[in-house]
């Protein structure tokens, strides 16, 4: 063991930063997805076309900022826009025109609409940017690389994604626990989570937050695409890869836990990226693996609870 | 203050309420007493606007309702205690309290005044006031029910079979509560259902009886009961 680490101990300290910048990606996915399936008690497949749009649109943005000479910093701030502009759009679209009609309805239904919704996304997707790979690395290269020490090793890696995007998680991990929990909104979303009737009875429109809640999961979707897009070069199928990794995420962590989520999301983003280095067949297979393993134990997911009696 | 006209329901396809007809005259103290599955579970929902009226009215107020969605009703002060309590578990009891007048938007000190007169009504909650409410007891739960639904109904609070499953000291200490209801809530109307008729019958002015769906005595209109 201990020469094996130090053959190979800059290759897993590599292989451990890739995993935190991958689990930060699929963490803002995957919490989006649970909270949207916790409220709507929808499964929506097409969330992960939100995250390939997501980040096809910030290339976009940031690619016409670059060229209307905006300075670097811009490019951080097409990100977000990027984000933003795909959730407050295509959110509101789905929920109002599509999800709407199947609350309530058999899931097999609900999931045949979603996963429609999500064939159409994707060719609308090759529609609008091609089959060609798309990509923008301003942002990466804009803020450079830091020295991370790993053992007696220093492993360089790049400051967005070792820095940037595991803040943006821990940012929205804390921002998402502090609002569900401390303010009105929040509270009000957890309610019809909890017990529908039950809120709609204390005078909760239920419909109203099924639209909010939808709208800010997908924004986090496209915001998880956006902030991938500079490390990342762009191509048809991301988005049905990423659903399913954060399915496996979700499923392993529980419904319904966003801490959980979080600390899935590293589990699997770190045992994915380690076995891109030191086992490459497998690297398909990893997420899975976690998530059986994990549900054969414990059913209910890793953080999961046992559906309590109702209060 | 709540009149029911002739409502009709079906749930899943097969008809529950087959043209139920009742008044709870404002401040008035009504019992709907019925077996299991007689329907008055559905009666209260059809109330609450929770469920579709295949046929019938309901007015508020004097004013016809039935087509005022369920999330508007509370606005109309009208206070909801389902079977089984319903309390969200993750918040705290006062959390629990102030749900319904913080999501009408109440300013904050007319809140803190109804919040004071349930505390005064049930001393018991304002000891509970910060504890989780997945950790309460089957009584201390119905309480906080009782209590959330004074907060709104300001008119009427409607309470299905709060009785079930309480202890019998609690279920003495909840009659006593019931009972005071008049005195320290003289506008609001009560409306409480029960499956054994003479638990309730001390406590209210009438009786509506309820079976397979319809209304068969009536106390209100001076059938015997
Ligand atoms: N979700 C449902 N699906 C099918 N049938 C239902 C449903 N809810 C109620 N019913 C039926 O409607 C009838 C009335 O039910 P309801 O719950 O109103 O009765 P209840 O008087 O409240 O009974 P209990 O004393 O058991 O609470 C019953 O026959 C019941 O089987
Ligand atoms: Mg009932």
């Amino acid at each position: 063991m201990g020469d094996w680490l130090e053959q190979n101990g800059a290759l897993l300290g590599l292989a451990l930063l890739d995993g935190i910048a991958s689990a930060a990606l699929i963490f803002m996915v995957a919490v989006g997805l649970n909270l949207v399936f916790g409220v709507l008690r929808v499964l929506n497949v097409a969330h992960g076309s939100l995250f390939a749009i997501g980040a096809y649109a910030a290339a976009s943005i940031g690619l016409f900022a670059a060229s209307a000479g905006l300075p670097g910093w811009a490019s951080l701030l097409a990100l977000l826009l990027a984000a933003m502009l795909v959730g407050l759009v295509l959110g509101p679209l789905i929920e109002q025109l599509l999800l709407r009609r199947v609350y309530g309805e058999e899931p097999v239904l609900q999931l045949l609409v979603t996963f429609a919704l999500f064939m159409i996304l994707e060719d609308a997707q090759k529609l609008v940017w091609g089959v060609q790979p798309v990509s923008f690395s301003v942002p990466v290269s804009l803020m450079g690389t830091v020295d991370v020490p790993f053992g007696t090793d220093v492993i360089p890696y790049n400051t967005y994604q070792v820095v940037l995007l595991p803040a943006v998680a821990v940012v929205t991990l804390v921002g998402l626990a502090l609002f569900l929990r401390r303010t009105l909104t929040g509270r009000v979303i957890l309610a019809v989570t909890t017990d529908r009737e039950a809120a709609t009875a204390m005078g909760i429109d239920a419909r109203r937050v099924y639209l909010l809640t939808f709208t800010f999961g997908a924004m986090l979707a496209a915001l998880g695409g956006a902030l991938s897009t500079p490390t990342a070069s762009l191509v048809p199928g991301i988005g049905a890869s990423t659903i399913v990794l954060s399915f496996a995420v979700v499923a392993t962590a529980g419904l319904g836990q966003i801490e959980g989520a979080a600390l899935t999301a590293l589990m699997i983003g770190i045992g994915r990226s380690v076995a891109v280095t030191f086992a490459p067949e497998l690297e398909v297979v990893v997420p899975y693996i976690i998530m059986v393993a994990v549900l054969l134990v414990r059913p209910q997911g890793l953080f999961g609870v046992v559906e309590t009696r109702r209060v | 203050m709540l009149e029911l006209r002739s409502v009709m329901v079906d749930i899943a396809g097969a008809p529950v309420l087959r043209g139920v007809s009742m008044t709870l005259p404002p401040g008035g103290r009504v019992a709907l007493i019925g077996r299991n599955g007689a329907g008055k579970t559905t009666t209260l929902r059809a109330l609450m606007g929770l469920l579709a009226l295949r046929g019938g009215r309901v007015l508020i107020g004097g004013e016809d309702a039935t087509s005022v969605p369920a999330h508007h009703r509370p606005r109309l002060g009208i206070g909801y205690a389902p079977e089984e309590r319903r309390l969200f578990g993750q918040f705290s009891v006062r959390q629990n309290l102030l749900l319904p007048v913080e999501v009408l938007g109440l300013p904050r000190t007319e809140i803190a005044r109804r919040l004071e007169a349930v505390f005064t009504f049930l001393p018991e909650l304002a000891t509970l006031a910060d504890r989780r409410a997945a950790g309460l007891s089957g009584g201390q739960g119905k309480m906080v029910a009782l209590g959330r639904a004074l907060m709104v109904g300001t008119r009427a609070v409607l309470l299905d079979e709060p009785f079930q499953g309480l202890a019998p000291a609690l279920a003495l200490r909840y009659a006593e509560a019931l009972r005071g209801l008049h005195a320290s809530f003289p506008d609001v109307a009560l409306l409480v259902t029960e499956s054994n008729p003479q638990l309730l019958t001390p406590l209210v002015d009438s009786t509506y009886v309820i079976e397979r769906g319809e209304i068969a005595h009536d106390t209100a209109l001076g059938a015997p009961a």
